[in-house]
């Protein structure tokens, strides 16, 4: 009896392995090859984001976005010739980058010897576990979508942030996009000029969403805007009734959602619509996404605002025309917001490389030139890259969803 | 399915007498409970009704996915885990076949209704046939092996499913908004009602009446009733077991499917991993009814949706998955068998 209950168990630690390990094995752009030591001419470009679920879409089109940036270099950079893997952090189960899978990602990096930068992740909690492991590694580490400010600087982070990312004492990460504490400002200073008084912040508990809420709530009492609640939701709840019937009884005149998509966000826009069909729901750039903005309805689209660091196409120097243009011509599509953000950081890792010269295969001489990118003219507009890896970009754009489309509604200059 | 569950009395034993202590402390649960809401309703009448209102209606649902763990459970004591599964395509069937014919709220109402009826039939048969078909597939050749290999089968059928669903819809699609369903009906005691929570308990309380009548007063149910006592005995009364146990699949199946159709149309969005929690929670309240009892299951959901809504607006929502089962395991802690449970065949 005892001997069939270890064979019982045995079988099942088998088929969880089993599982993990297929889930485990889900890059996009064939094997890693571990060919070539730190002397060879031959780079990898590694990319980790969410290519499952809700995110898929936008995932896909900033890996196209890296794609378009590595072969107009013709897929090589000086001497040196650049391959690009693309991985997966999400899984199956989930729909959702998930903490395993994203750590499994950046050792993959860091034990293949030809890595010479890793692109990601998308979701600021899912960085906070690569991060640490890529510095140790001595990677250059670049995020197109990651707002979260606790990352990269220590005003609106928490205790101990962000040097608990860096083992090293040395930093390995930058972005390109602005961060949180400047889409805070932006998100206030829309809600004023909407004319809210009173908010009510709901937050999905993660690195990003609950770090974004948070500064929501600080910005806005400093501009005399009142917050009733800021409240942690559960992303598996089936519907959230009873927390609209919350918002209504507050009193509240508008709603944040500090969040992304995938934990729920259409369903809690819907709900909160439908108990309070007129307060103003405002939402960040983690739902600024098609699954979430085609999915709304006529009555609930005319109470949404977004913002995401994305412009107006027409607000881009010429660069980024070129870039839509070409983007669309290739892919069949127009890309989603973050798509010139992965555009963008896989130039800049080029750039970064090029820069290192004869170095361009030593991981530390990438990382420095990467932080001494001065005054670079980007599809972005002009930017450097400061001490903490942060771009000086600050423009955030404000949009409202019409008939299942972002529509661009103006620019938000935030006082920091 | 034990003697609780049907319809006619038990047989009368001769009982006992009991001291008022131990009838108070067999129902220490109920008593508990109805504290716990005495409370609420004490303290905050209007909101507390709320609570009740959506946690009823949103119970409906758990109910019917429950109903078809305690089903399965009671006739051959597995934990189908695929079941959750199941309910998620049979949103995904009712969603694609109003997507496919392009019904939205602003088709004429005999259209609405026919297409919900077409929805919610298609939305049973497949499910319910997947759900026969797994049992076919996956869980018959395995009756004899040891109580974990079926068990770990049937985790295996859920991935399976879950990656189905994946394929489907990969990413959380809308269901068109055919019942209109935050609409308000009428309110009562300043509590409004809703078009969806009408529409929920007006769909489940006909399928919840059919399947008693079903289990309790058809020779099918008589069989099902024999196989779950005791199947070698059944065997040999000349029912034939496998087509018995089939048919439950089948029901659980069906129920599960019209689950799928009504949560759908009550939340307007549907997602591949709807099911996993939807089957967690539905799990829950079949154990909290005591499992393999019909009665005990719909209690269980209902009592679970309550719960659920009241947590979240009391205790906030980040806190709700962890009361619903601290309450669970006060429940297993005083009785084990569940509050309607009865002791099972093994005692």
């Amino acid at each position: 009896m005892r001997v069939r209950n270890v064979a019982a168990w045995g079988c099942l630690a088998a088929a969880l392995s089993f599982g993990v390990a297929a889930c485990g094995d889900d890059d996009e752009g064939g094997s890693a090859g571990g060919g070539g030591d730190s002397g060879s001419t031959s780079l990898t470009i590694y990319s980790s984001l969410p290519l499952q679920g809700d995110n898929r879409p936008q995932s896909e089109s900033v890996v196209n976005g890296i794609k378009l940036a590595i072969s107009e270099a013709g897929g090589k950079v000086g001497k040196y010739t650049i391959k690009y893997v693309s991985l997966d952090d999400s899984t199956p189960a989930t729909g959702k980058w998930e903490p395993g899978q994203v750590s499994a990602n950046a050792r993959k990096a860091a034990q293949d010897k030809s890595t010479i930068a890793y692109i990601g992740e998308f979701n600021s909690g899912a960085s906070a576990i690569s991060i640490p492991v890529l510095n140790e590694a001595g990677i250059l580490q670049v995020s197109p979508a990651n707002t979260y400010a606790g990352l990269t600087r220590s005003e609106g982070a928490d205790k101990g942030e962000p040097d608990k990312y860096y083992p090293s004492g040395k930093r390995n990460f930058g972005r390109v996009v602005p961060a949180d504490h400047i889409q805070a400002a932006a998100q206030v200073a829309y809600q004023k000029d909407e004319g809210c008084t009173s908010l009510y912040l709901f937050n999905d508990k993660e690195v990003y969403g609950k770090g974004l809420a948070d500064q929501v709530e600080e910005f806005a009492g400093g501009q005399g805007l009142k917050v009733v609640a800021n409240e942690g939701i559960d992303t598996k709840a089936a519907n959230f009734r009873a927390l609209a019937g919350k918002v209504k009884s507050s009193g509240a005149d508008c709603m944040f959602f500090g969040g992304i998509t995938q934990n729920k966000g259409v369903q809690l826009f819907k709900d909160v619509h439908a108990g309070n069909p007129d307060i103003k729901l405002f939402g960040p750039d983690g739902v600024a996404e098609s699954p979430f903005y085609t999915k709304l309805g006529k009555s609930l689209e005319e109470k949404t605002f977004i913002t995401v660091a994305t412009l107006d196409p027409k607000l881009y120097p010429k660069a980024a025309q070129k870039f839509f243009a070409d983007f669309k011509d290739r892919y069949g599509k127009d890309p989603e917001p973050y798509a010139i953000y992965g555009y963008e950081a896989a130039k800049v890792t080029l750039l970064a490389i090029q820069n290192a010269g004869d170095k361009g295969n030593d991981r530390q001489a990438v990382i420095d030139a990467f932080f001494n990118i001065k005054d670079r003219e980007s599809v972005l507009g002009t930017y450097s890259i400061d001490e903490n890896g942060d771009t000086t970009l600050s423009d955030y754009g404000a949009y409202t969803v019409k008939d299942g489309k972002l529509v661009f509604d103006k620019v938000l200059k935030a006082q920091t | 399915m034990e003697a609780a569950s049907l319809p006619e009395p038990a047989p009368a034993r001769p009982e006992p007498s009991r001291s008022p202590r131990e009838i108070l402390s067999d129902n220490i649960l109920w008593v508990l409970l109805a504290a716990g809401l005495a409370y609420f309703l004490l303290t905050d009448f209007t909101q507390t009704l709320q609570d009740v209102k959506t946690g009823l209606s949103n119970g409906t649902i758990w109910a019917l996915i429950a109903l078809g763990y305690t089903l399965v459970y009671g006739i051959i004591e597995l934990i189908n885990f695929a079941h959750g599964e199941v309910f998620m395509i049979g949103s995904f069937v009712a969603v694609s076949i109003w997507q496919t014919f392009e019904v939205d709220s602003t088709s004429s109402v005999l259209v609405i209704i026919g297409s919900m009826f077409v929805g919610i039939a298609a939305a049973m048969l497949v499910s319910g046939s997947l759900n026969t078909m797994i049992e076919r597939v996956g869980y018959r050749p395995l009756r004899a092996a040891p109580r974990l290999a079926p068990l770990i089968t049937a985790i295996g059928m859920s991935f399976i499913l879950q990656n189905v669903g994946l394929l489907w819809r990969g990413t959380p699609d809308s269901s068109p908004d055919l019942i209109r369903s935050q609409e308000e009906v009428f309110t009562l005691l300043d509590v409004a009602v809703v078009r969806s929570d009408v529409f929920a308990v007006a769909i489940t309380i006909p399928l919840l009446l059919a399947l008693l009548w079903f289990v309790g007063s058809t020779r099918y149910g008589k069989a099902m009733r024999a196989t779950a006592q005791d199947p070698d005995a059944a065997r040999l009364m000349g029912i034939d077991v496998d087509r018995t146990i089939s048919l439950t699949f089948l029901l659980g199946g069906l129920l599960a499917g019209a689950a799928g159709m009504i949560y759908a149309l009550y939340n307007g969005t549907v997602q591949f991993n709807q099911g996993f929690t939807a089957g967690l929670i539905a799990f829950t309240a079949a154990v909290m009814g005591g499992i393999g009892n019909l009665t005990g299951a719909v209690a269980g959901g209902l009592i679970i949706g309550v719960i659920q809504a009241m947590s979240d607006t009391h205790a906030g929502q980040r806190w709700t998955p962890a009361i619903v089962f601290a309450i669970l395991i006060l429940i297993m802690v005083f009785r084990p068998q569940g509050l309607f449970g009865e002791e099972t065949r093994e005692g």
